[in-house]
């Protein structure tokens, strides 16, 4: 049995009024494995520390427990006094004698038994506990962003503005994401694509950061500081090292396709770029649409191109590459309206989505910045925009706040006034909600000086009527119907994770919400970190959010990145899992409820008699796992184990417990 | 402990989360909420941590009521692990409770570190219904 | 000799012959009427020594944990119920599925010596042979016909899948699923879970009382595969070694708790228990819970499925008090 010493602290008179010291000393003497118990009127002050010191080196003692406050309060002090006299510091137990006892109960004898049976059930642990170490390993200082929007753009940024060097995977061929999409930007009115080119030409410019655009992730390995990720650059049919960027394919191009960056509302070629300003200004061929990879004719654009950087033969490459770090910045889809016929969405062509509407407004968009009717031409008078569509809608949209609408909504109320002389905006909200610095205001400017029409109302139906539209609704507040004729109807839609993210996720082992929004690993404390040690979140990926705040959490990301990489090496936490290779089954019940991905299978070979056989086992990756200990409970044979926290140790305290 | 039943004195033991049942009694301490001292905290980890064969030790060694106090749903420091604890619990007490214990002597309980108060009214009443049971027989060792 | 024996014996031979598997596990008569144990066949000439008659209850699956250790792959006979232990073990990773050839056998039920034990004079019988819905009993004094409905184990009555969920080649055409099987199942547990509490516990402590813990309940489990068992370890010692009935409980109440979303109820740990404790009150208790908490769950069906108490739901409902 270890040599176990008992230090009894008084904590001046917050313990010692309650507990009787000398009766729990005595107590102690008598405990198994105990050789040595003493008592110190502030164990936690010097000389309390240094009786323990003196204590451990004069009595021999193996294992320490000190009766005090809370371990939350000062186990980090004694772990240091412990090692400081040479034993591990996990050889330390603390019993928790003031806030569980002495502050909690009155009565001093039953105080008094309840102290002793507390420190019988810290020795009885101590007994059991084993030296635990911190192991180190090496991180690979080179991060990844996965996302090229705002949120991607200024991460990456921060990083290679720290001397680390990124890499930036775009899945479209250019950065820029939903923001560039946007024509002015609340509170403020600014320009989106003023401040966002700058940036995103900066990207192309750094020396730090490397830009794949029209690639994916393929697969992602390894853990915090060695993770090992395959990227799937695809065909872009366009060799970059020798396309100018001229465009005259663009031009020649026969093939006529839906634009998705203008959201359909005009064409783009098969070879295109997806919007002016791209970044890299360099075309892609849709293999989908292009006329030599559909039909086999064609080849316009190889004739045209000056540079001769046209090549059909380019396939999709993979490589390989390791990082420290991962922020994924992925964004989100505007809400499709597949189920929302009531608001006649894809059946009146003036009805238009929020972002369809954005593009109306924008200089470089299909009407060059005119607001006009897609089916005349002509510009709107009344417009009617609709709040919350799949929005804070539990029975068929999301039943979360898209938390942007009602400052969008506000700005294009805003925007109408001024392109349209004498056209009225009408907004129907449920609330509105405008938190944020200057929101409130911008809002309020909205109706106080262009004297936008806000009615508290769902709309039930938008139909239409003659070369108009019809909107129904009641009036909430005054309980009237309302029925508005409007020339343009817009839909304030939702704000969905994007496509794809649930399967980015299971790449990356985080987790996501029912809505496939990545999870944070704390939702106050932890915003921008995810369960997984060195994958971190920025932007809308993680839930609707703004441009300011997209930024603001793109920068966290990027402080925790090189907050990461500029460490020397990471150390492990030591009370973490592992695995008892005899005992263990090989079922991987733990590798299921474990939340960090820290557990994979391992092929043992064994030597049986004259044969070596192969098992499969558990194995614990000591980085990833966090030591919680769920793989304990589902592991049946109690094969996998958690440092610091054993079987044998709680089972020794439950028995010592109830003495 | 005492066991006439004028003089009884439950045995109650409580497997607390360290992140925040734990610090809810820390809390209930510091802020001076008292409870009765026949409350005995086993600190975990997670509740996910806390295996059912300490609870049935628990009970056969003596203890006349158990708990197992976690985070609230969501908020698992360890993300997942009082989710797991949920279900691992609930069965485990429709099975005690089929197989005759009272549903009293086994509890569950989400306990955050910022509710002291609860924490301390949580053990009074856990203390006052098992002390009305009076001392457990069931699942204890004969010795 | 009936035809189900002699399919089986052709598949066999069959199989072992052309060299496909190198063992194959069924059931062969044995010295008594009621004696149907596994037969482990490892070559085509011993085939002749197969059989499938109303006892050929024992589920052979778990037999193939040390089968596969010595053979590439195995043949094995299951009925709807063993068939399920398959999917256990192929869920348990604890055996492959190209590591074996299944043979199944759908199945009406299979006979309870003591029902037919009850109307015949035990001394006379000296056969109980399947004659399609009839159990044809040759006594040493002539032979009687009866419907062998009459006599099912309990476990069968309340069989859900008489037809093999998994296998290679079917022997014969499924059998219908019994009628009421889902009221039935359940109708046990809940006559013991309406009684009063103190009753209830009355009523296990003398079913746990006479536990002699010789763990066949364990043994014949196939959701029971773990390499080493918790109940044989030392340190921790997690199972006290005084049989008393305390310990006991601890025992069946983890066993249970282990085999909860796993179990798919074979029912063989009641049927072989020698001191006759209903452990599928217990067994089908637990599933009335996932059920009823988790959403319904059937284990066994698919190797490919989650069992519930791996994973969750962030709005699971709680079975305690989550104020």
């Amino acid at each position: 049995m270890k040599r176990t010493g008992v230090f009894i602290c008084w904590c001046g008179s917050n313990i010692a009024a309650t507990v009787d010291i000398e009766l729990a000393v005595a107590a102690a003497k008598n405990m198994p494995g105990v050789v040595f118990a003493d008592q110190n009127k502030y164990m936690c002050s010097e000389i309390g520390q240094e009786i323990i010191k003196e204590a451990i080196r004069s009595h021999r003692l193996e294992r320490v427990v000190v009766a005090s406050c809370s371990p939350r309060m000062h186990e980090n002090t004694f772990r240091k006094t412990v090692a400081a006299a040479g034993l591990n510091p996990y050889f330390l137990e603390i019993a928790n004698v003031r806030e569980q006892c002495s502050w909690v109960h009155k009565d001093k004898e039953t105080a008094t038994a309840k102290a002793i049976a507390l420190i019988r059930t810290a020795v009885a642990k101590a007994l059991r506990n084993e030296a635990l170490f911190a192991s180190e390993l090496p991180i690979e200082r080179r991060a990844l962003v996965i996302g090229g929007g705002i949120a991607g753009i200024q991460a990456a940024l921060d990083i290679a503005d720290s001397g680390f060097v990124v890499d930036l995977v775009e899945k479209e061929p250019s950065i820029g994401g939903r923001m560039a999409q946007l024509d002015k930007t609340f509170p403020t009115l600014d320009c989106s694509a003023c401040i966002l080119t700058p940036k995103m030409v900066e990207v192309a410019q750094s020396e730090k950061i490397t830009l794949f655009t029209y690639a994916e992730i393929e697969k992602v390995e390894g853990y915090v500081g060695n993770f090992t990720v395959t990227v799937r650059n695809r065909a872009r049919s366009v060799d970059m090292s020798k396309c100018t960027g001229c465009g005259d394919c663009m031009l020649k191009c026969p093939v006529k396709v839906d634009s998705e960056f203008d959201l359909g509302l005009v064409k783009r070629r098969a070879i295109y770029t997806p919007f002016p300003q791209a970044v890299p200004n360099k075309p892609a061929i849709d293999r989908e649409h292009c006329r030599w990879f559909t039909e086999n004719k064609c080849r316009v654009c190889e004739k045209i191109c000056p540079a001769g950087a046209i090549d059909y033969s380019q396939e999709d490459e993979l490589m390989t590459v390791k990082y420290g770090a991962i922020v994924a910045a992925t964004g989100f889809d505007p809400k499709k309206l597949g189920n929302y016929g009531e608001y006649a969405y894809g059946k009146h062509p003036d009805v238009l989505t929020s972002l369809e509407f954005e593009r109306l407004l924008n200089a470089s968009g299909p009407t060059a910045g005119k607001i006009l009717r897609p089916s005349n031409g002509r510009p709107p008078k009344n417009v009617a925009f609709i709040q919350c569509v799949g929005s804070r809608d539990k029975a068929k949209g999301n039943p979360y706040c898209a938390k942007v609408c009602c400052m969008y909504t506000a700005k294009h109320a805003i925007l109408l006034c001024e392109k349209v002389p004498g056209a009225r905006p009408f907004v129907f909200y449920i609330d509105v909600r405008t938190p944020g610095k200057d929101y409130e205001e911008f809002y309020n400017r909205a109706y106080e000086e262009y004297g936008a029409t806000y009615i508290k109302g769902n709309v039930s139906k938008v139909f239409p009527d003659g070369d108009k539209l019809l909107v129904r609704s009641v009036d909430a507040l005054s309980g009237a119907l309302v029925e508005l004729e409007v020339e343009m109807v817009v839909l304030a839609n939702s704000v969905d994770a994007r496509a794809g993210a649930k399967e980015l996720a299971q790449k990356l082992s985080i987790t996501t919400n029912a809505f496939n929004f990545f999870n944070e690993a704390h939702p106050k404390l932890r915003p921008v970190e995810t369960h997984t040690a060195g994958i971190f979140l920025a932007g809308t990926c993680q839930g609707p959010k703004d441009i300011p705040e997209t930024v603001a959490q793109a920068s966290a990301a990027a402080m925790k990145v090189t907050a990461l990489l500029g460490k020397d090496s990471l150390l492990s936490t030591p009370t973490v899992a592992e695995v008892d290779e005899k005992l263990c089954t090989g079922d991987m019940s733990c590798l299921v409820v474990c939340p960090y991905g820290a557990i994979s299978e391992k092929i043992l070979e064994e030597r049986r008699g004259r044969e070596t056989v192969r098992r499969k086992v558990a194995e614990v990756n000591m980085v990833l796992c966090q030591g919680c200990g769920a793989c304990t409970v589902a592991c049946r044979p109690g094969a996998i184990n958690l440092k610091g926290f054993t079987n044998e140790q709680i089972m020794a305290e439950v028995e010592a417990i109830c003495l | 402990m005492p066991v006439t039943r004028e003089g009884f004195e439950p045995l109650i033991v409580a497997f607390c989360c360290n992140w925040c049942s734990y610090a809810g009694a820390d809390l209930a301490g510091t802020s001076r909420q008292p409870y009765p001292s026949n409350v005995r905290v086993i600190r975990v980890p997670c509740s996910g941590r806390v295996n059912p064969s300490f609870i049935i030790r628990a009970f056969q060694r003596g203890a006349d009521g158990v708990l197992v106090a976690g985070c609230h749903p969501g908020d698992c420091h360890y993300h997942s692990g009082n989710y797991h604890a949920r279900r691992r619990f609930t069965i485990l007490k429709q099975l005690l409770e089929y197989l005759g214990i009272e549903p009293e002597r086994f509890q569950v309980r989400w306990i955050s570190g910022s509710e002291g108060a609860k924490f301390s009214a949580v053990m009074n009443e856990l203390t006052e219904n098992v002390r009305k049971l009076g001392q457990n027989r069931k699942l204890r060792d004969a010795r | 000799m009936s035809t189900a024996s002699e399919k089986l014996r052709a598949s066999a031979a069959e199989a072992l012959a052309c060299g496909r598997v190198s063992l194959v596990l069924g059931w062969r008569k044995k010295d008594f009427w009621w004696q149907s144990p596994v037969a482990f066949v490892e070559a085509a000439a011993e085939a002749e020594q197969l059989s499938f008659d109303p006892f050929s209850v024992y589920n052979p699956v778990k037999y193939l944990l040390e089968a596969t250790e010595c053979h590439e792959k195995v043949g094995v006979f299951v009925k709807g119920c063993d068939s399920r232990g398959i999917n256990r073990l192929l869920q348990d990773k604890r055996l492959e599925r190209e590591q074996v050839l299944i043979f199944g056998l759908p199945c009406s039920g299979k006979a309870d010596p003591a029902k037919i034990r009850a109307v015949f004079p035990a001394q006379k019988i000296r056969e109980v042979a399947q004659e399609g819905e009839e159990l044809l009993v040759r006594l040493t004094d002539g032979q009687e016909r009866v419907a062998a409905a009459d006599f099912l184990l309990e476990k069968c009555l309340t069989c859900r899948h008489p037809n093999p969920v998994v296998f290679d080649e079917l022997l014969w055409e499924p059998v219908p699923v019994r009628a009421g099987v889902d009221v039935s199942r359940f109708a046990r547990v809940n006559s013991v879970a309406q009684k009063e509490i103190l009753e209830r516990y009355t009523y296990w402590a003398r079913q746990f009382d006479r536990c002699i813990r010789c763990f066949a309940c364990r043994n014949t489990c196939p959701a029971c595969n773990c390499r080493s068992c918790i109940f044989d370890q030392a340190e921790p010692r997690w199972l006290g070694k005084a049989s008393d009935l305390a310990d006991t409980m601890n025992y069946q109440i983890i066993r249970a708790f282990h085999v909860a979303g796993r179990c798919f109820e074979c029912g063989e740990c009641e049927r072989i228990c020698p001191a006759g404790i209903p452990l599928q009150e217990m067994n089908r208790r637990l599933i009335m819970d996932i059920d009823k908490y988790f959403g319904p769950y059937e284990a066994g069906l698919d190797a490919g499925d989650s069992p519930p108490l791996g994973t969750y739901r962030g709005e699971d409902p709680a079975g305690f008090d989550e104020s």
